[in-house]
């Protein structure tokens, strides 16, 4: 672990004089001034800055001025910065992009640091980080204030500067994020305050931090739980600022696709409902809906002018809620009239957020796994139909004809049929599609591998084929079709049963790079512990979670894999959301190698898909370019650049 | 008064795929047999608590995936073990003839201080199969494996049945204690939890 020190504002003369007038609550100690703060009714301002501008493109005459305030209220700290009415420098800047970068009433329990620009030209900025890892557009300081509004903050709530680098100031560094929602990019080292010189700030930060969490959150259990792990897990953290910036970049991209689908999705079922819940609350109360973990911000009451409904910035902080699957009746707005698949990005974007339902997965699952093509016409499907049965019975022939004599003399197609026949009887046994003695799906997932390993000769049949195979059979419950559907699957993750391993391997050392980039602690963990290799993650790789998950899951989560929405790899973010939602009992339980892989493999059967896929495509959409740059091109379930070097045959392969 | 220090036994079963390796494991530790096992991937292990000479080891038993593709996995597994079990299906040819490479991967990829008196031990699994009647590998065969192998121990086993299981494991954790001289390791308080009560309901059968 990385000891440095803790840089304290007291320390810092630029702030002596502020905190010279200011009240003295930093060196409060513990409950006596949270009760007088907390008991205070009503919200007060307790710092406004007029003129804080910020640029929306990298033109500098291109601004939004507006007013930025912190505002006191019950025990919590929010800011708010709200643009001018009608003052746009340029006239691109309409009032929907204003609309779109007003920060509306940020508790400061979701901000995780602020970084003071202060260049020897130029305007001074602040970046404000929030807990999710992602930003707000910096904020320009045109009438200067900065320094006030960092000591202002100060006075109420914990900040600490970062040891590495003086300007920035690490916010409400208490709890554990992850447990808090996705969220928490953390991209700094971590250190226990406990175990630091200067341990003594921890009755005033724990004061804070109760207040602002009873407050916020009275009745969610995870903040209990993090009350529990706050002592082991005060981890001031420093960030990088080319990250942040990037970061930066990236809330605006969010923001923008998230106007955008808003401005689409009218009559989206799952946006109105949202809406239709913050209509019940009282027009004075800030909501804040994070679906099932976050309790709504009841009893935060701030000023009427804040109290739209801000589901913009909800995706900044998590990903977006999942909406029911796809039924039928939507399913056919997809399709023109010849049958085509309109616009493919738009399907795969409805499925990656809400899955497909049961009777529907038949029809959608082909052009997900590219059995049909989206663009293939229903006439060219029908007419494909019956040619690609005749191909795979031509196929299926070349072993059906293999006669005990000659089997006798093949070896290898022996032990080869023997391999399947040992593993089809036990994959999915439980379900009831699966069951039961002389079944003949068991037959049909038989005949589907055989018949694949002929048709792959090279790569054959390896264990975990039938994991993929059977949830496809049950879909597809036709065994030409499932075999070409498995077919198309394994053009993708066929080098995960290379005989070298190195699909997996490549997807492993992916994996590690992506948590070094979102959990840096997390890696310096895992490195201090010897358990770089991530073998422990090794199942949930091979056959994408297939035993990681009940029957049914697993469908919902390879139909939202398959459509490489927003990457290729969502499943490497998966597995980074998973790691990091137990990461304090990793690290706090000191697990090593062995017990990290047993904690690794009895999480079958105990992860929240929808919270993980959350958290996933929080992830994904923080790491941007920075994670794609992570996984190496042509890493599974990339397409190979070269189908024809995909499987290395080589001599020493026994079993065929 | 009984030595209360703690030391791990870290075991591997190795053998080819479906001859009965995670089936062997559970009957010894939970003992129970299920149909239903899944083929392995990766690898997994389950703990024991056993007691010898008024003192308590915990044995670490490595279950791992049987075909051959996933061996460049072993590097990983097989580091640090005490004993190697190498498990054949009395009813297949083919997995007795298998022995020898899994011994030999063993040595290669565990890379043991001495590798020519590192401790195996060999079973002979499935033997309640029909009866007896699809048994293709005799138990003079297979002795005689072992007896030019070093003498290693053999044993002949039924998972399902629960034959032999506990006599095995019992050899393999005296072999494995031969071998590894009683590192010191840290046990986190989860497990001490879990295995100290384990010790008490279980304990006499030691």
């Amino acid at each position: 672990m990385h000891e440095f020190d803790l840089h304290y504002l007291s320390d810092d003369a630029d702030y002596a004089d502020s905190m010279q007038q200011g009240s003295a609550s930093m060196t409060r100690s513990g409950n006596s001034n949270r009760n007088s703060s907390s008991e205070q009714v009503g919200a007060e301002i307790v710092y406004l800055k007029d003129n804080v501008a910020i640029h929306p493109t990298q033109h500098a005459w291109e601004r939004i001025r507006g007013r930025l305030k912190l505002i006191k209220q019950g025990g919590s700290l929010l800011m708010t910065w709200i643009p001018y009415e009608g003052q746009s420098s340029s006239a691109r800047l309409s009032e929907k992009d204003k609309s779109l970068y007003t920060i509306r009433a940020v508790p400061f329990s979701d901000i995780r640091s602020i970084r003071r620009h202060t260049p020897t030209l130029g305007w001074q900025y602040a970046i404000v980080v929030l807990s999710s890892g992602l930003a707000f557009p910096p904020l320009y300081f045109y009438n200067g204030g900065l320094k006030e509004f960092l000591a202002t903050i100060k006075q109420h709530i914990f900040l600490v500067r970062s040891a590495e680098d003086a300007n920035i100031f690490l916010v409400n560094d208490l709890q554990d994020p992850l447990q808090r929602t996705l969220s928490s990019l953390e991209l700094p080292r971590a250190i226990s305050v406990a175990n630091s010189p200067t341990s003594s700030i921890a009755p005033s930060e724990s004061s804070f931090s109760r207040t602002d969490s009873e407050t916020i959150d009275k009745n969610s259990a995870f903040i209990q739980q993090n009350g529990r792990q706050r002592q082991n897990h005060n981890d001031p953290r420093h960030l990088s600022i080319q990250v942040l910036e990037k970061f930066s970049l990236v809330t605006r991209f969010a923001r923008e696709t998230k106007s955008q689908f808003l401005r689409e999705a009218h009559g989206d079922g799952f946006i109105s409902n949202a809406m239709r819940k913050h209509d019940k609350k009282p027009n004075n109360s800030f909501v804040v809906e994070y679906n099932d973990v976050h309790k709504p911000l009841e009893d935060v009451h701030v000023p009427a002018d804040l109290s739209e409904y801000d589901y913009d910035k909800l995706s900044l902080v998590w990903g977006k809620p999942r909406q029911p699957p796809l039924g039928s009746k939507e399913w056919s707005t997809f399709l023109d009239s010849e049958g085509k698949v309109k616009d493919s990005q738009a399907l795969r974007k409805r499925i990656f957020y809400g899955g497909v339902e049961k009777g529907l997965r038949k029809e959608v699952w082909r052009f997900l796994l590219g059995y049909h093509s989206y663009d293939s016409t229903y006439a060219e499907r029908e007419y494909l139909a019956p040619i690609r049965k005749s191909e795979y019975e031509t196929i299926k022939n070349q072993w059906k004809s293999i006669t005990k004599e000659q089997a006798k003399r093949f070896t290898k197609f022996r032990e080869r049929k023997a391999l399947i026949e040992k593993d089809v009887v036990r994959t999915d046994r439980s379900i009831p599609f699966y069951d039961g003695d002389d079944n003949s799906n068991v037959k049909c997932l038989r005949d589907i591998l055989l018949t694949y390993s002929f048709y792959n000769f090279d790569l054959g049949y390896c264990q975990g084929m039938s994991d993929l195979l059977s949830p496809i059979l049950y879909v597809m419950e036709d065994e030409s079709q499932s075999f070409w559907c498995f077919v198309a699957l394994m053009e993708r993750l066929g080098p995960n049963f290379n005989r070298d391993q190195n699909g997996v391997h490549s997807q492993l050392f992916a994996l590690s790079k992506l948590v070094e980039l979102l959990d840096n602690p997390l890696h310096n963990y895992f490195q201090q512990k010897d358990c770089l290799n991530y073998f422990f993650c090794f199942r949930w790789v091979l056959i994408q979670f297939k035993r990681e998950f009940d029957f049914e899951k697993t469908m919902r989560l390879w139909e939202v894999l398959w459509t490489h929405y927003l990457s290729e790899h969502l499943h490497l973010y998966v597995c980074v959301a998973i790691l990091r939602r137990h990461r304090s009992k990793i690290i706090g339980e000191e697990m090593d190698f062995d017990t990290l892989l047993k904690f690794i493999n009895e999480l079958s059967g105990h992860i929240n898909l929808d919270a993980t896929l959350r958290d996933a495509e929080a992830l994904c959409i923080c790491a941007g370019e920075n994670g794609e740059a992570c996984i190496p091109p042509g890493t599974p379930p990339s397409l190979p650049f070269e189908i024809t070097s995909m499987y290395n045959q080589q001599d020493d392969d026994d079993i065929l | 008064m009984p030595s209360r220090r703690r030391t791990l036994l870290k075991v591997i079963i190795l053998g080819d795929s479906g001859v009965g390796k995670t089936s062997l494991m559970n009957q010894y530790v939970n003992k129970k047999f299920s149909n239903q096992y899944k083929a392995t991937i990766g690898a997994d292990f389950l703990t024991k608590e056993v007691q010898f000479e008024d003192r308590l080891f915990t044995l670490q038993i490595w279950d791992t995936a049987g075909q051959e593709r996933f061996q460049s996995l072993g590097v990983a597994f097989y580091r640090g073990a005490d004993c190697c079990v190498l498990v054949y299906d009395v009813n297949s040819m083919k997995s007795f003839e298998n022995l020898n490479n899994w011994r030999e991967e063993f040595l290669i990829q565990a890379s043991p201080s001495d590798p020519e008196n590192f401790p195996f031990v060999v079973l002979g699994n499935k033997v309640d199969v029909d009866g007896g009647n699809s048994r293709v590998v005799s138990e003079k065969k297979a002795r005689a494996w072992c007896a030019s192998k070093g003498n290693i121990p053999y044993f002949e086993t039924s998972a399902k049945e629960g034959t032999n299981v506990e006599e095995a494991f019992q050899c393999i954790a005296k072999n494995a204690l031969k071998s590894g001289e009683e590192e010191e390791i840290y046990l986190p308080d989860t497990i001490d939890v879990a295995a100290s009560s384990q010790q008490r309901t279980g304990g006499c059968e030691c």
